[in-house]
């Protein structure tokens, strides 16, 4: 019997008047103890579904046509006190966001009180019920957890603490929006394990929503591919991964580089995702404007959802299914730069970095170790990634290279000088090396024209020499050079960040820390927070521009595969100290440290018939 | 937890004794840079050149301003605050006569103007995007452009002159009388089982803690209403909707704990602000309280009186920020634990 | 037009308010010409005059007199100049004072930081109406006195909000990313960090001017702030206290002059934060 099925479900919005379809014709069965991923970039609308089962649509968004029935009762239709009665019983949900998913001033002891109330267990039998719940989840000092308040415990923990809560009712129906996104991948391979395990033992039914397809076939039994509010694609998870037949699935699991074998180059989709305000243009294929197979009919009329295979569902062309247009040519493989020996452009010998914590009248601070006697070098031309998971000092290692923080022990060179804190130092290391910040949003000022945002530096230039004339149209011709290489139409240049996408505001970052040409650049988690599309023409630009220039980049990641692609040599970080260093193909294919190991096990493997994650890896209990 | 209270009680007075130090050398200095003679005004017209540095010499006005300031800190170690150059009594005695006067109002003030806020805070969040809302809001703009003073004004004629209803001059009535306990007459009033005089004195309070609760109840209602719109942005609260708890156990135990966080930071700098609002309502009510006996001071330029309020009107605001801090301590729980 | 400006003028709050300040300038600028008596003209013979539609009213004095037979509306139009003075220059002042020390201590932080923090503490130890009439004691009365009491007491305003938004402000990452293309501090306060503190500078500036003419009547009311001579609101409600049983519209209008005025800059400032605070912006799309 089916659980949750939703048939043609189409949700719009009214935006000046005019009511445009948000997700069109969204239709889906999910079985008992079966996991349904929902794929898709952000925006896609992945989201909106489960909030569509959550009934807590934003302001002005209702469901115009289709059904949604959970159990056999109608949801859309069922009252509001009736619906809220299923809320944290029958269906429950697992934020994205586990920090801020606690109510921060009561302890985890209230707020499992409050529900397990509200579920009608006697007083005297909660503290066991929550004592046992937190075992489940490998929480096992419930005493000491349950008076202690969200801020106190980790990402993991908390995430651990709501899997807890939203299994206490042994619902039928699970959603999980993006649970793991937040956390670092050992966590992810936790939180996983512990998911599947409630999920077995309950026999519970999850709606799993997820912008990483490779995590998605390895955990569902059912993928939905959704792209702008169109399910593109629908069908068994392993058989969508490994051989997807919509263009869009296709470039979507080509765009994430994998962990093993020949690293062909990442598809390039031209452009973006469009936006709602967009929708309206496009009446057809709303994947039609950047599709390498599309033809006129696609853009006219959206083609409908057909089954190619047993229960796998396409929504393209009839020439594109039937003659397997979709499988577009891998792109080349690329090669690595040929890296120049002698001098290296950076060099960084046994240079720790010690934090004294903020002293204060009751406690003398603590002196914290965020580097400690690391020593690396950079050849010209050369790309070298950083992994490590958040708290590894990769970050400080960068303020360290940029001058942000001066070095407790050690010594930093940059291009053969000995760098100090000293004012003469600043503009030397400032002209050979530059920094693309992880976050253009908090990185660019939204006052600035992009323009004058790229050529920040030919500013400040300006004012240190006075001699320095003719600087408004030397400006403005650098600034058209730089939006070109960076891939950015020049009509930007008069326009401010706000009005940019995420993938334009990240290339503008780039532009900036181009601008005078610095020989090395330091990216710290410059692709993190992009989506994957997004992310593979952030890293093709970056190729590029080691072609162009020869620039030498510091490329700081959590994401492994995304070091393999780029880099041809690796250096992991964990704890403050760098524990591995080797060529990137060798460190992955055959790591020697333990750390490097556990970190390459959490990550899902490209090959689906290894199983993972790994057993017994959520075994690790997470006590106080 | 009350370890850590306690810290805080001792950072606190740590603190509090240096701000006080120079909060008094400040108020010191600055009231000798005035140009006229502070004698002027206490002596009669005929007094002679030796009258005047006899009496400069008496209060020591003749010493250099710091020799001045060690003198007077020396004074205050002992608990002596001068003698009043108007009033020649001594400033210690005539500040605690009145303080309990303006603490009363002070407080009635305070719970009449939080009780008002978050009445109407909370009405406002109910209705928010609705026409009532908006109306709301444009009350509280306009009595917001309403200072404290003026509502003093306002109210007696409005309420006390046009229709009769509350007295306006006072403390009690002055044939009825209560035997002085604490000083604070509602206190008295009570101990001495007098329900008329209670009446009395309350009727009396009514007007001026209503001038001085105007004030401050739209601020209250603002802060409020604006973080509670920003609590139920947070992810916690979709979440508990999603949990399916119901609406009114979202506002009580999950909202209201944390939007009242900047609403007790409000309170407690405007609760110190608002001895400074007592100041012209206390004197608009003949109420002798610290405000009626600062102005006063003020007026005759009556530097010990002058220097003795203000010292005590620091020593409050450190002590209501003191409370607040605390308060603060016990509804967050960040603050405890860290 | 820019955008911002454009979002301001769409505000009815902004423009309702701003219109009022105008008006009230606009008075206080051409008071000798509006006026129709000499303020300071007494009339012994016609003193306590309602407002001339009211019975005993006299056209001659169309807001009545005063105990002294003073024009009311003379002395109202007057009052309006020292209101507007101080409004205006005692505002900017301690916006300037306040806004200089905020950018010091938010971005440069440490000793800085420390001591702007303590002198607001200190400051913030006392209620600000105490504090102005201590200063107005020790410097004696006068227009330029007044403006400087409410500088010195009031820059800890902008001195304490400011701040924590140039806090905020710092914490983006385009202010490290301005120093690494080469900025010198200054020229980050003042090309980065200024304009992004500006929409609250000027709402705060606008609702000082309101606070600014609420001291004023206080410090007038106590007789301490301009000379006696000279026609203020304050000083007004002051003398019309004393009659407020004979005649109650001499202390209403200089009420209702205090109200609309201060009515104004709330106005404006409510209306600047709504149109610029990206934070209430957010809120509101919400």
């Amino acid at each position: 019997m089916t659980l949750l099925a939703a048939e043609g479900l189409t949700l719009s919005v009214v935006i000046g008047g005019s009511t445009i379809p948000v997700l069109r014709d969204i239709s889906f069965a999910l079985q008992p103890g079966k996991m349904l991923g929902l794929v898709g970039e952000s925006g896609a609308g992945k989201s909106m579904i489960g909030r569509i089962i959550g009934q807590n649509l934003p302001h002005g968004f209702r469901i115009t046509a289709g059904s949604l029935s959970f159990d056999g009762t109608d949801l859309l239709a069922l009252p509001r006190d009736r619906h809220r009665a299923l809320l944290g019983d029958r269906i429950a949900f697992v934020p994205q966001e586990p920090l801020s998913a606690l109510n921060p001033v009561l302890t985890i002891g209230q707020q499992f009180a409050e529900h397990l109330r509200r579920l009608g267990i006697a007083r005297r039998e909660r503290y066991n019920r929550a004592a046992a719940l937190l075992a489940e989840v490998k929480l096992p000092d419930a005493a000491s957890l349950l008076h202690r308040y969200p801020f106190q415990l980790s990402g993991g923990m908390c995430q651990r603490v709501l899997l807890a809560l939203a299994f206490a009712s042994d619902p039928a129906l699970i959603v999980a929006d993006e649970p793991t996104t937040a956390l670092d991948v050992s966590t992810q391979a936790h939180i996983v394990t512990l998911l599947r395990r409630l999920q077995a033992s309950r026999g519970t039914a999850i709606v799993f929503i997820t912008h990483d397809l490779r995590l998605a076939a390895h955990l569902c039994d059912e993928i939905i591919v959704l792209y702008a509010g169109d399910v593109v694609e629908r069908g068994p998870a392993k058989e969508i991964f490994a051989a997807p037949r919509h263009p869009y699935t296709s470039a979507l699991q080509r765009a994430n580089p994998p962990l093993s074998g020949p690293r062909h180059g990442l598809p390039s989709l031209p452009e973006n995702m469009p936006g709602i305000g967009a929708f309206a243009g496009i009446p057809g294929c709303r994947f039609a404007p950047r599709c390498p197979v599309a033809d006129p009919a696609c853009r006219d009329a959206l083609p409908e959802l057909r089954e190619i295979a047993e229960g796998h569902f396409a929504r393209c062309s009839p020439r594109c299914l039937d003659g397997h247009a979709a499988e577009v040519a891998l792109e080349p493989i690329i090669a690595d730069a040929a890296i120049a020996s002698g001098q290296p452009i950076l060099r960084i010998d046994d240079v720790s970095k010690i934090f004294r914590a903020q002293r204060s009248l009751l406690k003398g601070g603590r002196p914290i170790t965020a580097v400690r006697a690391a020593s690396l070098s950079v050849a010209p031309g050369e790309f070298v990634g950083i992994v490590g998971e958040s708290g590894s000092g990769k970050s400080t290692l960068a303020r360290l290279v940029m001058g942000q923080e001066a070095p407790s022990a050690g010594r930093i060179e940059l291009a053969g000088h000995a760098m100090t804190q000293a004012k003469t130092d600043w503009a030397s290391r400032i002209r050979t090396v530059q920094m693309i910040f992880q976050d253009p949003q908090s990185a660019l000022n939204p006052r600035r024209t992009i323009g004058s945002l790229a050529t920040q530096a030919l500013e400040a230039q300006h004012h240190r020499e006075a001699h320095h004339a003719e600087p408004r149209a030397a400006r403005q011709a650098r600034a058209l050079t730089l939006l070109r290489e960076t891939g950015l139409p020049a009509e930007l240049a008069p326009r401010f960040p706000p009005q940019l996408s995420g993938g334009q505001r990240q290339r503008v970052n780039i532009a900036r820390a181009l601008c005078t040409t610095p020989p090395l650049l330091v990216a710290d988690e410059i692709v993190s927070g992009l989506d994957v599309l997004v992310q593979a023409q952030i890293l093709n630009l970056l190729l590029r521009l080691r072609e162009t220039h020869g620039i030498a980049l510091l490329f700081i990641s959590h994401d492994l595969s995304v070091v393999r692609y780029l880099c041809s040599r690796v250096v992991v970080m964990h704890r403050g100290e760098i524990v591995e260093d080797g060529a990137t193909e060798q460190v992955f294919s055959a790591p020697r440290h333990a750390y490097t190991k556990s970190l390459l096990a959490a990550v899902p493997p490209d090959a689906l018939d290894r199983p993972w994650p790994p057993e017994g890896i959520a075994d690790v209990a997470l006590g106080s | 937890m009350t370890a850590t209270a306690l810290a805080l009680l001792a950072r606190r007075l740590l603190t509090a004794l240096p701000i006080m130090l120079i909060v008094a050398a400040l108020v010191f200095t600055v009231l000798r840079l005035l140009p006229a003679d502070p004698l002027g005004m206490s002596l009669p017209p005929n007094a002679s050149q030796a009258d005047v540095a006899a009496m400069r010499a008496e209060m020591g006005f003749d010493r250099p301003i710091a020799a001045q300031f060690a003198i007077w800190l020396r004074h205050l170690a002992e608990g002596d605050l001068g003698t009043s150059i108007h009033f020649r009594r001594r400033v210690v005695t005539m500040i605690l006569t009145a303080l309990p006067t303006t603490l009363e109002l002070v407080a009635a003030g305070l719970v009449l103007g939080i009780a008002l806020g978050i009445v109407c805070g909370m009405a406002m969040f109910a209705w928010r995007g609705t026409l009532r809302e908006q109306l709301v809001e444009l009350g509280s703009t306009l009595v917001m452009s309403v200072p404290e003073f003026l509502w003093a004004i306002l109210l007696i004629l409005g309420i006390g002159v046009g229709l009769g209803l509350l007295p306006f001059i006072g403390r009690i009535d002055p044939q009825v009388t209560v035997p002085a306990t604490t000083g604070f007459l509602l206190v008295d009033s009570l101990i001495a089982l007098r329900p008329a005089a209670f009446l009395s004195v309350l009727a009396h309070l009514a007007l001026p803690a209503l001038a001085l609760a105007l004030a401050l109840a739209p601020l209250i209602m603002r802060v409020l209403r604006s973080s509670l719109i920003d609590t139920y942005l947070e992810d916690y609260i979709t979440l508990a909707r999603l949990r399916g708890i119901g609406e009114r156990r979202i506002l009580w135990r999950h909202a209201l704990k944390n939007a009242a966080l900047p609403t007790l930071s409000l309170i407690g700098v405007q609760a110190g602000f608002m001895f400074g609002g007592t100041l012209l309502v206390e004197v608009i009510y003949a109420y002798p309280g610290l405000g009626s006996l600062m102005v006063d001071a003020v007026r005759n330029h009556d530097l010990p009186l002058i220097q003795g309020i203000a010292l005590t009107d620091c020593v409050i605001v450190l002590a209501v920020n003191t409370s607040v801090d605390i308060l603060y301590l016990v509804l967050n729980p960040k603050l405890r634990k860290q | 037009m820019p955008p911002l400006l454009r979002r301001v003028l769409t505000e009815p709050r902004a423009v309702i308010g701003g219109v009022i300040l105008l008006l009230v300038l606009f008075v206080a600028l051409l008071a000798p010409a509006l006026a129709p008596h000499d303020p300071a003209e007494q009339d012994l013979l016609r003193t306590l005059l309602p407002p001339a539609w009211l019975p005993g009213g006299d056209w001659d004095f169309p807001l009545g007199t005063d105990s002294l037979g003073r024009c009311t509306l003379s002395q109202l139009i007057f009052g309006a100049r020292v209101a507007m003075i101080v409004a205006i220059a005692a505002a900017s002042g301690a916006a300037i004072l306040g806004t200089i020390l905020a950018l010091l201590a938010g971005y440069f932080g440490g000793a800085v930081d420390w001591l702007i923090s303590r002198a607001v503490d200190i400051w913030m130890s006392f209620p600000p109406v105490v504090l102005s009439l201590i200063f107005m004691v020790g410097l004696g009365a006068g227009l330029a006195n007044v403006i400087l009491a409410i500088v010195i007491v009031d820059w800890t305003r902008f001195c304490r909000i400011v701040r924590s938004e140039v806090l905020a402000v710092a914490k983006r990452d385009y202010v490290p990313a301005a120093r690494l293309v080469g900025f010198s501090h200054l020229q980050i306060i003042v090309k980065e960090i200024l304009p992004a503190v500006t929409p609250l500078l000027l709402t705060l500036i606008s609702i000082e001017m309101g606070i600014a003419v609420i001291v004023e009547a206080i410090l007038s009311f106590v007789g301490l702030s301009v000379e006696p001579n000279v026609p203020a609101w304050g000083v007004m409600i002051a003398d019309a206290r004393q009659y407020m049983y004979q005649a109650e519209w001499g202390l209403i209008l200089p009420v209702l002059g205090i109200f609309v005025t201060v009515l104004g800059a709330n106005l404006l400032g409510d209306g600047l934060r709504r149109s610029l605070d990206p934070r209430l912006v957010r809120r509101v799309a919400a």
